[in-house]
């Protein structure tokens, strides 16, 4: 009972969370409730037992990918009045996505249900499951080549990322601390043997 | 839905601390709301910058180093996710779960002798 109660809380809470990505007028307060939607999905799929899932969605979406976001928002010189009203140009392209998603929703909801009961809740998991246990399980054997492919898509972005945003400052003073360790006395200090000055 | 896995119980603190927050946060405007004195003028809603007239539009570009180091954090912390379910499950997949962490540390270590040498680490 709690545990539906929690589910249309949160549920709700997403919802008007995502509302306030699409409705809220400046760029940064959009990222912001983007952070809530996705703090919001990760409860969701704690309370489906993917707690893998979940802690992921936050160290990586909330901790990582909303920190570019803010970065590249902050990049783009945006002058909020400037960038008003771009609703209505985009409204059509995020409908066709909308029904799509809707599309695929009911299908797997309504279609299959009507097929297989089975598939519409989740099977009760035996005591002791581990949700991340199963994950790597599968992951590192059965999909292995999908894992690697990762790790080249991984090593493709740092050298991707490094390439585009990499700038060599012409004329910048720089510390060398090997040079400077690497100094020896005699190279900075010039003894000069001179007569002593007789004061007459 | 009407059970509760034992799992989930593991999350009650969690999910009592945010009843506990989201309680303070709105005593808290609350509290401001009903007894600040909502007087207003041009002065108290301009920007303030630590007592001094701001020096300029804090809507400014940011450089695209903290981009590039923002990226390179994201890559890493995949890897340290990827790393957690091997890490559990590393008894039940054995030498080939142990060989293929070992692959995918090694294109990733590339990666990091790459931007390492490249200088991309260094904030000068």
């Amino acid at each position: 009972m709690l545990h539906t109660i929690l589910f249309y809380l949160f549920a709700a809470v997403l919802f008007i969370a995502a509302l306030g990505v699409i409705f809220s007028r400046n760029p940064v307060h959009a990222v912001m409730f983007l952070v809530l939607a996705f703090f919001q999905s990760a409860v969701l799929w704690l309370l489906a037992e993917a707690e893998f899932l979940a802690i992921v969605l936050v160290l990586v979406y909330v901790g990582a990918v909303m920190v570019l976001f803010l970065f590249v928002v902050m990049m783009l010189d945006i002058n909020v009045e400037r960038v008003q009203g771009g609703l209505t140009r985009y409204a059509p392209l995020g409908l066709v996505v909308a029904v799509v998603m809707v599309f695929e929703l009911v299908q797997i909801i309504w279609l299959r249900g009507q097929a297989n009961t089975e598939t519409l809740g989740f099977a009760a998991t035996p005591e002791g499951y581990s949700n991340t246990k199963a994950l790597g399980a599968i992951l590192y054997t059965e999909h292995v080549y999908a894992f690697e492919i990762a790790a080249v898509i991984l090593l493709l972005a740092i050298i991707a990322a490094i390439t585009l945003t990499m700038r060599r400052r012409p004329g910048l003073k720089q510390q060398n601390i090997s040079n400077q360790v690497a100094v020896s006395a005699k190279d900075r200090v010039r003894v000069v043997k001179m007569d002593a000055e007789s004061n007459s | 839905m009407g059970r509760s896995p034992r799992m989930l119980q593991n999350y009650v603190p969690i999910l009592i601390f945010l009843g506990v927050a989201t309680g303070i946060g709105l005593v808290l405007l609350a509290l401001g709301f009903l007894f600040g004195s909502g007087q207003k003028d041009a002065e108290k809603l301009s920007p303030y910058e630590c007592g001094f007239e701001p020096f300029e539009d804090s809507r400014m570009k940011f450089d695209v180093r903290y981009y590039l180091v923002a990226i390179l954090f994201i890559i890493f912390d995949l890897e340290i996710a990827f790393l957690f379910p091997w890490a559990v499950s590393l008894d039940s997949i054995g030498g080939f779960g142990l060989i293929a962490m070992a692959i995918f540390l090694t294109l990733l270590v590339v990666g990091f002798i790459y931007e390492w040498k490249k200088g991309a680490l260094e904030w000068d």
